[in-house]
């Protein structure tokens, strides 16, 4: 079947996602960064890298959109057109010239109208897709309510055979994944997918879900007990060039090599499995030119996609593949634990919410290459916070991760946190030997986890707290 | 005023912006010795998790007295600071489907004008002009305030800041003030740290904690905190320009300079004294949306959040001396604290510097409901107030 991106046609296989379908035809960057535009791939870690207007909707995720026959994509944050796109000039700007605080400079000081102009000019710069105001013909999608005795997130291993347990105990169970299950699970469990649970309210006894799909309802489930069987994922290193296009975790590349993805000449790096995830690509047919211990990695190298990876020696490469630092996703156990009146902080999980499977696992810790390197990583790629701003600040005395997250807006963009809190934090911990950067900014939903129509469909079916 | 007088030691505690606006501005008077304390982290309470709108014009005389006042000095402010706290003047819409909200905003129209503010009644057509993804379909008239608009609360925390500090106000954030030391009529010092700090003068505007402050000093305070939620959307490209609130839905909203549509309502609940979030003011807010911004219907929302104010009886702030302690000021009970910030707390300076309540703060003194004189206030996004137990 036949697909389009910025109005070229490209071949797509039945199955694949659009990311894969672009990459399989060679379109390696797709998003942009939002202050220098500068180019970002499918990483499988970083959400705007996979942004991207499609048939007239901005923001759509590539990486969970199945393709169809004659479907639309166009980049988006560009002007006047992606063919031609001025704002790429955005990439000439040294990052230390859109740090936090750059939009508000002393010599345009509010009040008066050039500061005006600057402002929408800043704001047209930094929005992303085009939203027309024309009004759409439906404008909520009624949502459901359910009650059930556990809901279990994650559709793993872990999480089926945990849902068969359960419900062989008798247990009403609703299991919850983004994607198709490992394994089959009895046919009493209520099945949701491909479902995210986008937040955990009341201590754990109210879940928000919503289907990937934006036209099917959001459901919302009472339950008397939380299970989280979120697994984990790789973190990427903190060194320069982590970014680029070219750059992913190994369940990212592992799918695309298994829909016959070309990666070209493939680096992998790894906290014990790389050799396993490399194995596994050349059973896929791929090139792998160098297999390393994630330590090795000083710098990846590249003028908008990756070209070499530096592991002692330079070795050219197109694909820079990590498996491992493993890290867990804290976002929902963080909003069921959390409390606070000045602060919200995790606290204890409450006694009817269990983590279980690898997500329990500690965290491995996140690769920093040399602190002088670090500088010239990014932290948040989407909103430019390079590992230099953040150095920075904590040397001028800033190192509460609030304030870090306000002054930099590391970590508001599409990712919500997760990784680039975790990039921060490891940046931080190395910086202070350990004294700072020890816990992480407040964790909120629904990191957008549903639409405003899927949510507006939720309207009265959970009553206020009395 | 005599030196001595100006080296008075005096005690803010509470670095959220009414804490450290005023710090700048006593400063700024000439007062030496000015030492802010806060609990938490710079921006962790509701200066750094409110809607960031800032209007003049309300339906009441008194309240739209204070905030023209504080819209004017936000306009300046920048110059004022030497710091850039990125106000922009926007059109403030506020929005009336019901005729109770149009026979409330409409008459205020002249006494906005009367009181300096360009405010006017506007049509659907021009509604559509100024706002064209607000579906007028609901909607009956509105008033423009042209003056409105936004202050991004990072840029205007981070200038009253630096202003304050460049004026060698100490500001120390993480250091909790622990305990109030008092005689039978005044406060002599505050505890903070473990350090006794000798106080001539104390400035209570300690946000949604005030209660529990006011009570190491043995006083009370007409007033309970409240959870207040908003939500953003993921960004796009410019597609709403003015601030709107809808009196009607209690809704409020805008679109930030980086994209994203930040807003929010209200649900009856009970006060909750959490910064955890919910759902149902997630599902209203989105409903809303939904109702009268079709075109946001198909956006993600990427956060959601509360912050935490101080509920007063009447939705005022609390502003002046504390009846029971000669020494004690209240800066407090804000609902639209950004609004009013960057005049009152101007105001509050020169009221502490002359001893006595500036005349604009006058209607809100915190004894105000003891005098059974509440300030009745109806063009405001906030629920009507439920009687309180405890």
């Amino acid at each position: 079947m036949r697909i389009f991106w910025n109005g070229a046609a490209a071949q797509a296989r039945e199955g694949d996602t659009a990311a894969v379908a672009l990459l399989r035809a060679g379109v390696r960057s797709i998003g942009t960064s939002r202050k220098r535009h500068r180019p970002l791939g499918y990483s499988g870690s970083f959400i705007q890298g996979v942004l991207a207007e499609v048939d007239g909707v901005p923001n759509v995720r590539l990486d969970q959109l199945p393709v169809r026959n004659g479907l639309r994509i166009t980049a988006q944050n560009v002007w006047p057109g992606p063919r031609f796109d001025v704002l790429k000039a955005a990439r000439l700007l040294p990052a230390n010239r859109v740090r936090g605080g750059f939009e508000h400079p002393n010599w345009l000081p509010s009040g008066t109208r050039r500061f005006e102009r600057w402002e929408a000019m800043l704001s047209f710069l930094a929005g992303e897709g085009r939203l027309s105001p024309a009004f759409p013909a439906r404008t909520v999608v009624p949502g459901e309510k359910r009650r059930a005795d556990v809901v279990i997130v994650g559709g793993g291993e872990t999480g089926c055979l945990e849902a068969a347990r359960l419900a062989a105990a008798g247990k009403s169970v609703i299991l919850v994944s983004r994607e198709g299950l490992a394994s089959t699970v009895p046919e009493r469990v209520t099945v949701l997918a491909p479902y995210e649970a986008f937040g955990v309210y009341r201590s754990g006894r109210l879940i928000g879900t919503a289907p990937l799909d934006p036209s099917a309802p959001a459901i919302v489930v009472e339950t008397a007990e939380l299970v989280l069987a979120t697994s984990r994922r790789s973190c990427p290193p903190v060194v320069p060039g982590n970014d680029l296009p070219g750059v992913m975790d190994a369940p990212t590349a592992l799918s695309l090599a298994s829909r016959d993805v070309d990666l070209g000449r493939v680096v992998v790096v790894g906290t014990g499995r790389e050799s396993d995830v490399a194995k596994a690509l050349r059973n896929f047919g791929q090139g792998i030119v160098a297999i390393e211990s994630i330590r090795a990695l000083e710098r990846i190298v590249g003028r908008g996609q990756v070209a070499a990876a530096d592991i002692g020696q330079r070795i050219a490469c197109d694909t820079v593949v990590h498996a491992g630092p493993w890290i867990g996703d804290p976002n929902l156990a963080f909003q069921a634990a959390s409390e606070g009146r000045l602060r919200l902080a995790k606290g204890q999980l409450p006694p009817n919410v269990r983590v279980i499977g690898s997500a329990a696992l500690p965290d491995e810790p996140a690769h920093v290459g040399s602190l002088a390197d670090a500088r010239h990583a990014a932290i948040c790629p989407c909103m430019d916070v390079m590992g230099a701003e953040i150095l920075d600040l904590m040397a001028a005395g800033m190192t509460h991760v609030e304030e870090l997250k306000r002054q930099t807006s590391c970590g508001m963009g599409p990712c919500q946190g997760l990784p680039c809190w975790e990039l921060m934090r490891a940046l931080m911990l190395k910086a202070s030997d350990g004294r700072h950067g020890n816990d992480r900014p407040s964790h909120r939903g629904p990191r957008r986890g549903l639409t405003v129509a899927q949510a507006a469909g939720l309207d009265g079916l959970v009553e206020p707290q009395q | 005023m005599s030196k001595a007088s100006f080296e008075r030691p005096i005690v803010i505690i509470g670095g959220g912006i009414h804490g450290i606006g005023t710090a700048f501005h006593l400063a700024h008077l000439g007062f030496t010795n000015v030492r802010v304390f806060d609990a938490g982290y710079f921006q962790g309470g509701a200066s750094g998790r409110n809607g960031t709108l800032v209007r003049g014009g309300f339906g009441s005389y008194e309240w739209t007295r204070l905030f023209a006042h504080s819209n004017r000095r936000w306009i300046e402010l920048s110059k004022l600071l030497g710091e850039n706290v990125m106000y922009t003047r926007r059109n403030y819409l506020i929005v009336a489907q019901s005729e109770k909200t149009q026979k409330l905003i409409e008459p205020a129209v002249p006494m906005h004008r009367e009181l300096g503010l360009r405010s006017e009644i506007i049509d659907t057509k021009e509604l559509n002009r100024l706002a064209p993804c607000l579906d007028t379909k609901t909607v009956r008239m509105a008033v423009n305030l042209k003056d409105g608009g936004v202050a991004p609360h990072h840029a205007a925390m981070k200038g009253f800041l630096k202003a304050a500090r460049r004026l060698g106000v100490a500001i120390e954030y993480g250091r909790a003030v622990t305990a109030i030391e008092r005689s039978d009529t005044r406060i002599t010092g505050v505890v903070a740290g473990g350090e006794r700090i000798p106080a001539d003068i104390v400035l209570l505007a300690s946000g949604a904690q005030s209660v529990a402050v006011a009570k190491l000093a043995n006083v009370t305070i007409d007033a309970f905190p409240q959870r207040i939620e908003a939500m953003a959307l993921e960004p796009v490209r410019p597609i709403l320009r003015p601030a709107i609130a809808l009196p009607d839905r209690l809704c409020y909203l805008h679109q930030t300079a980086r994209g994203e549509i930040v807003g929010g309502s209200e649900v009856p609940e009970r006060p909750q004294d959490t910064l955890t979030t919910d759902l149902p003011v997630m599902a209203l807010t989105a409903k809303i949306y939904a109702e009268m911004f079709p075109a946001f219907s198909q956006l993600r929302i990427l956060r959601h959040w509360a912050g935490m104010l101080l509920a007063t009886p009447d939705w005022g702030p609390l502003l002046g001396l504390h009846p029971d302690l000669e020494n004690l000021w209240i800066t407090t009970g804000w609902s639209y604290g950004i609004a009013g910030a960057a005049g009152t707390t101007e105001l509050m300076a020169l009221s502490i510097a002359e001893g006595e309540s500036h005349d604009i703060l006058r209607p809100f003194a915190v004894d105000r409901f003891r005098r059974g004189k509440p300030v009745a206030e109806g063009a405001i996004v906030l629920a009507p107030q439920e009687p309180v137990a405890a």
